[in-house]
């Protein structure tokens, strides 16, 4: 027994090794030097100095930051809301199955397998002054620095909300039909069963979708990078533009963790908001 | 009013028919579709309409007639530029990258699902935390790291710190975890070594979840453009989502840039037509945590 149990356990290791020393090298060091390296100044060639809370004090009087915390935030709020509505819009209107259902879920999955790149160079036309959303509105989407991050947020809505119709139509099609039809022999409209009996089964799906949507807002890069570059003005330049200017372009590293910390933080109190929320609920 | 309904329409038999919308619901739902169907893929039909517009300004509605076809973008695209270097980058990236992750979270996977070792608990759930840290809290110092062993503008340094794959391990796990422990016992009494329970027992039992992790980790890196633009700067190491980027931003012609996006669309799509289940779960299930 004790022989077996020492050789499973060698085999076991043995098995996990190559993952544990991945993990080591590029998940648990680096997420660990991340936040370190936010409290030292460290750019191309030199080595790193320790210099405590500077780079903290520098990211708060920094008017970039701030603007591009808020550019963040703003895209979130717009985002997570509309692409959600969408999602389930989209999910109700395929739920059930008739004729060509699963050659529209299909269609609407399409843009999730499509890289953000192919989507932002389309968008990037169809936004522009030739392109048919400035011909059809009389707006220049991209060059206002108000209606910018409203343009970003259709495009990831048009290319992500497919994938909260999914999750929403997989829990759709687990709903027990009794409840409904109970409903609907006691005369309720669409509108009284989709309120009163659908959505309340929904919220932990829902729930999930806008934990997990929110977390993809804050990282917003994509996008942004080839279809604004953050501008005009920084009026789309989100948190991890910031990162990428001040670690990439400017090989600031122990400035951009300092970001990336801050990035962190959000991410953090979105798990910690969703904690409470399941405990409560629980 | 709830008593005075017969009871007889909450029978045992529900009529499946009874939630069908009525004649109104189904007229709105065909406008919806309706509507909802040409907003989904007016952007593809303009990115392979506009790719076959060189020349001229492209201006809406004018240009979105199918023809003229005129195919010199792609001879240019693919002649004067690198796509077919980004193509095979790509290519080199994800395959290696979804074969490497598949072995690998497999092997971590049998074992945190069926092997007892000393801190396995653990360390299982230490590697599931990662999945909180957000990516780019990382890249500063993977990319430190990866410069600091030369693996800037290699093949190498662009693959390796993507394969520490913490979904991936979570998901063969819990796959694995399901599994009868007979079917290995009965192999090990035969006296067959780990190695081949693994490769003959394990690996063939997986083929569902390997297919379906196996599409979302091939979608993942094809489509990546974050780590392949930062470690992979030089022309010669671009991928197909950096280099069109790259073309988008150089004042290329619009079809050449369209052109190239097409190219890169077009393995992604054939790939989606042929096995869309494996996509849809995928990418549903990537979403799915612990």
């Amino acid at each position: 027994m004790r022989f077996t149990l020492r050789w499973e356990a060698r085999t076991g290791l043995l098995f996990v090794l190559p993952c544990l020393l991945l993990f080591l090298a590029f998940r648990f060091g680096p997420s660990i030097a991340g936040v370190l390296l936010g409290f030292f100044e460290f750019g191309i060639g030199d080595s790193p100095a320790f210099t405590g809370l500077d780079n903290f004090r520098r990211m708060a009087g920094d008017p970039v930051f701030w603007d591009s915390l808020q550019v963040t935030l703003i895209y979130t709020v717009l985002y997570v809301p509309v692409s959600m509505a969408a999602s389930v819009g989209m999910a109700l209107l395929v739920r059930r199955s008739f004729r060509g259902a699963r050659f529209f879920r299909s269609v609407f999955f399409l843009p999730v397998v499509t890289s953000l790149v192919l989507a932002g160079t389309v968008f990037t036309w169809l936004f522009s002054s030739e392109g048919p959303i400035t011909k059809l509105t009389g707006l220049s989407w991209l060059a206002s620095p108000t209606l910018v991050l409203p343009a970003l947020v259709i495009v990831s809505v048009w290319s992500r909300f497919g994938y909260g119709m999914l999750i929403v139509l997989a829990r759709l099609q687990d709903l027990p039909r009794e409840l409904e039809e109970a409903a609907l022999s006691d005369g309720a409209s669409t509108w009284q069963r989709f309120r009163h009996i659908v959505l309340p089964q929904l919220r932990p799906a829902l729930f999930f979708v806008a934990v997990i949507e929110t977390t993809t807002s804050f990282q917003v890069f994509d996008l942004v990078y080839v279809m604004t570059g953050g501008g005009p003005a920084h009026g789309s330049f989100t948190l991890v533009m910031a990162l990428y200017e001040q670690g990439f372009k400017n090989f600031e590293f122990g400035y951009a963790s300092a970001i990336g910390v801050a990035l962190f933080v959000m991410t953090l109190v979105v798990a910690l908001i969703q904690r409470l929320i399941i405990g409560r609920s629980k | 009013m709830l008593a005075t309904r017969p009871p007889a329409v909450r029978s045992k038999h529900p009529s499946y028919k009874a939630l069908e919308p009525s004649r109104g619901g189904k007229i709105a739902r065909i406008v919806l579709l309706a509507i909802a169907t040409p907003v989904t893929l007016f952007p593809f039909y303009a990115m392979v309409v506009l790719s076959l517009k060189p020349g001229a300004a492209v201006t809406f509605p004018q240009s979105m007639l199918p023809w003229p076809v005129d195919f010199s973008a792609y001879g240019e695209v693919l002649g004067g530029r690198d796509l077919l270097k980004w193509t095979f980058n790509t290519l080199v990236y994800s395959v290696v990258s979804v074969v490497a992750v598949l072995l690998l979270a497999s092997l971590a996977g049998y074992a945190f699902a069926k092997k007892r070792f000393p801190g396995r608990e653990p360390m299982f759930w230490s590697f599931l935390a990662m999945v909180m840290v957000p990516y780019h809290v990382t890249l500063i110092p993977t990319f430190v790291l990866i410069a600091q062993l030369g693996g800037v503008d290699t093949y190498w340094g662009l693959i390796l710190p993507t394969l520490a794959n913490a979904q991936a391990v979570f998901l063969m796990r819990q796959f694995i975890m399901g599994l009868p422990d007979e079917l290995f016992e009965a192999a090990r009494l035969d006296g067959a070594s780990e190695w081949r329970i693994f490769t003959r027992i394990v690996l063939p039992l997986c083929k569902p979840i390997l297919a379906t992790l196996g599409v979302f980790v091939f979608l993942w890196h094809w489509n990546d453009l974050l780590w392949p633009l930062i470690v992979g700067g030089s022309a010669d190491m671009r991928t197909l989502t950096v280099g069109i980027a790259s073309l988008h931003q150089e004042n290329v012609p619009l079809s050449v840039v369209l052109a190239g996006a097409t190219v890169a669309f077009v393995p992604i799509f054939a790939a989606y037509l042929v096995g869309q289940r494996y996509f849809t779960e995928g990418v549903t299930m990537s979403g799915i945590k612990g």
